[in-house]
């Protein structure tokens, strides 16, 4: 029973990881930014590469990956997102758009491949990212078999969260970001810069799907497709969970990580997701604001 | 009549007109490829009816597609010549077969646990019915739940998204009963009263397009019915057309469901033409490509999201020509797709409705002209 607690909470901090920065731009600046899981597939890319032509390990490409991502997040705000503030369903269709390039961007080795010229790493086939020795193989804790590398995405995760979450709640950037989400008009009226605080928060939660990037490629293959999953999980915890709420998508990424191991255990792992897509159903039927949310004014 | 509307009844009837004349300028190959563009177009206009007019972003269109795809298919897989020499006087799907277990009866009824569901479709039409019945329940059953709870927005488009993922998932998961992944392939052909309809004939291509003119004529009435204009005020502002008395959810299952139906059509429609039916028909990416196609032809005019439909894959099938471009359509189609958000948010339809405003005006404008010199010398 421990362990497959232990496989529903890894796949519940896997989910909390790509939420996580979904959780800041979808609540908080209301943009519904399907090019999210494309973020974390380039962060996937930066570890690939880096481990390629850096020789560098798994642990160096974090910090790295987050400075990509959130760079090019920056750069997706200023150039598109910043058009369509308001609009919610069109920025779902504009950053729909900026996913497909980005995929194309990567398959395509950014045009190289026009050129003869090819990038090893990039380019439409399946990548690997080699995992530390420290951090494979398994350790046992009270009579169930722990998966090292899990471990380690649980801690990572756990430390990200605790960083948000001191980010939003500790610091007068945070509060400034925590007054946009209540009420964008009032928070200019207040001398709040809204435009340039969206773009930092913007970047911010692009830097932290970059950090999820790295952490799936240790597990999973990277190939340039990887992100259109991911970010529908995504969006369905933080609906689940209440949008801008972040202890609401906390808690709605763990409870469905559960329920999808504990199904998986029962039947089988496409029945698991099938349920949890149930699940996501009924929660906004029944409470179309999610779990846990807050009034807006 | 306005000139603006004389103009809207002379597309219509110019598009009609063009895809009935197709035949003329191409062989039956090209004709079974523009037909399958025609069901596209059907697609586009059903994203229309509920995005345009409804204001309810549906991303999980490709549900009652595939489910209408999958209704016909399963008749039409069961009258195909693999089915019937199965060494059973009653026709049995071939992948049936093949994951049998030893010593199962080569029965539809208990050949699995599952495969008694397929006894009906022994008649095409009862595929025929259901295919376009099944949807437009399904979607009348979400509507009640969804509208009358009164979720708008985005909230329907995620419960829309999960739902079509989650059948879709189902479907991959019943394996016995829909072979999975590798869908319903090898169909036979669909008969209607003797005629047999080939997906490379003259006859199939006329289907496409008298389904989808019939399609179009029907959904511009029904816009412009008194129902019509309720949804649209409903969409420009629920709270008001609440408070002015009327039942607002009634009017947006309504049209939920007339879009629905029209995708389950579409989704027969295609298999007829295609002659498969796969589990991708619920990809999370089939259902925002057709979103797409409705944004680039104009989401408020149901002629402009089905032109966008046809056009847009007629351009990527002459790029796909050449290899090397395959990729980078894709890219171009992205890039399209977030300059038409941010510079052309209504799309062709809207700027052709533009172009005709500005040509309106200039005309009354040239009238007026010639009469102000007389004014001057009157003065």
């Amino acid at each position: 029973m421990l362990d497959i607690l232990f496989i529903g909470l890894s796949l519940g901090s896997i989910l909390l990881l790509v939420a996580l920065g979904l959780a800041i731009t979808y609540g908080a600046m209301g943009v519904i930014n399907m090019a999210h899981g494309e973020m974390v597939m380039i962060g996937a890319y930066v570890a690939v590469l880096s481990g390629i032509w850096l020789k560098a390990s798994l642990l160096l490409a974090i910090p790295l990956a987050f400075v990509v991502t959130a760079l090019l997040g920056l750069l997706i705000e200023r150039v598109v997102v910043r058009r369509l503030y308001g609009r919610l369903l069109d920025t779902l269709l504009a950053t729909w758009g900026i996913a497909i390039l980005l995929q194309q961007a990567v398959r395509l080795e950014f045009g190289l491949s026009f050129f003869g010229i090819h990038v090893e790493g990039l380019g439409a086939g399946l990548q690997n990212v080699a995992v530390p020795s420290y951090l494979q193989g398994t350790f046992r804790l009270a009579s169930a078999d722990i998966n090292a590398y899990r471990t380690f995405i649980i801690a990572v995760t756990a430390a990200l969260t605790l960083m948000t979450w001191f980010i939003l709640y500790r610091t007068s950037a945070g509060m400034q970001v925590r007054a946009i989400i209540r009420n964008p008009k009032m928070a200019g009226a207040c001398g709040i810069d809204v435009k340039r605080v969206n773009a930092m928060t913007f970047a911010f939660g692009s830097g932290l799907a970059g950090v999820a990037g790295v952490m799936m490629s240790g597990f999973k293959t990277v190939f340039p497709d990887m992100g259109t999953t991911m970010v529908v999980d995504g969006f369905m915890v933080v609906v689940t969970g209440g949008v801008g709420s972040l202890f609401g998508t906390i808690l709605s990424s763990g409870l469905l990580g559960e329920i999808n191991a504990l199904v998986a255990i029962g039947t089988n792992d496409i029945l698991a997701r099938a349920v949890v897509f149930g699940v996501v159903i009924l929660v906004i039927l029944v409470k179309p604001s999610g779990l846990f949310s807050f009034k807006g004014r | 009549m306005s000139i603006e509307r004389k103009f809207q009844i002379a597309a219509y009837m110019l598009f009609i007109a063009v895809i009935f004349a197709a035949p003329v300028f191409g062989d039956e190959f090209w004709l079974n490829r523009i037909s399958k563009y025609l069901v596209y177009g059907m697609l586009g206009v059903a994203i229309a009816l509920t995005w345009g007019y409804a204001g309810i972003l549906n991303l999980g269109q490709g549900l009652f597609f595939g489910l209408g795809a999958y209704m016909l298919a399963m008749s039409l897989k069961l009258s195909s010549l693999t089915s019937l020499q199965q060494g059973s006087d009653r026709p049995v799907p071939d992948f049936m077969l093949w994951n049998a277990e030893p010593g199962a009866p080569t029965e539809l009824c208990c050949i699995n646990k599952g495969s008694f569901l397929w006894l009906p479709f022994q008649s095409q039409s009862v595929g025929l019915v259901l295919g376009i019945v099944l949807p437009v329940v399904i979607a009348g059953a979400l509507g009640m739940l969804v509208f009358r709870k009164r979720i708008s927005g985005v909230f329907v488009s995620i419960i829309t998204l999960a739902l079509v993922l989650l059948v879709r998932l189902v479907m991959v998961d019943a394996q016995p009963v829909t072979n999975g992944f590798n869908g319903l392939t090898d169909l036979g052909w669909l008969t209607i009263g003797g005629i047999e309809f080939d997906p490379y004939s003259r006859a199939t291509y006329y289907l496409c397009a008298a389904c989808l003119s019939l399609t179009l004529i029907g959904a511009r009435l029904i816009v412009e019915t008194r129902a019509g204009m309720i949804l649209q005020a409903i969409r420009d502002d629920h709270v008001r057309a609440r408070y002015l008395g009327f039942d607002v959810s009634l009017y947006q299952v309504f049209f939920f469901v007339i879009s629905a139906g029209i995708a389950g059509v579409a989704g027969m429609l295609y298999v007829v033409v295609a002659e498969f039916a796969s589990p991708t028909f619920m990809d999370l990416s089939f259902s925002v490509t057709m979103v797409v196609w409705a944004a680039v032809g104009g989401r408020s005019s149901l002629l402009g999201a089905c032109i966008g439909a046809i056009l847009i894959n007629m351009i990527e099938a002459e790029v796909s020509e050449t290899e090397a471009l395959v990729e980078a359509w894709k890219a171009i189609i992205g890039l399209i797709f977030v300059l038409v958000v941010l510079f052309m948010p209504r799309g062709l339809g809207g700027v052709a409705h533009d172009v005709l405003r500005w040509f309106v005006r200039r005309r009354k404008l040239g009238k007026a002209f010639p009469a102000l010199p007389q004014q001057s010398e009157a003065l």
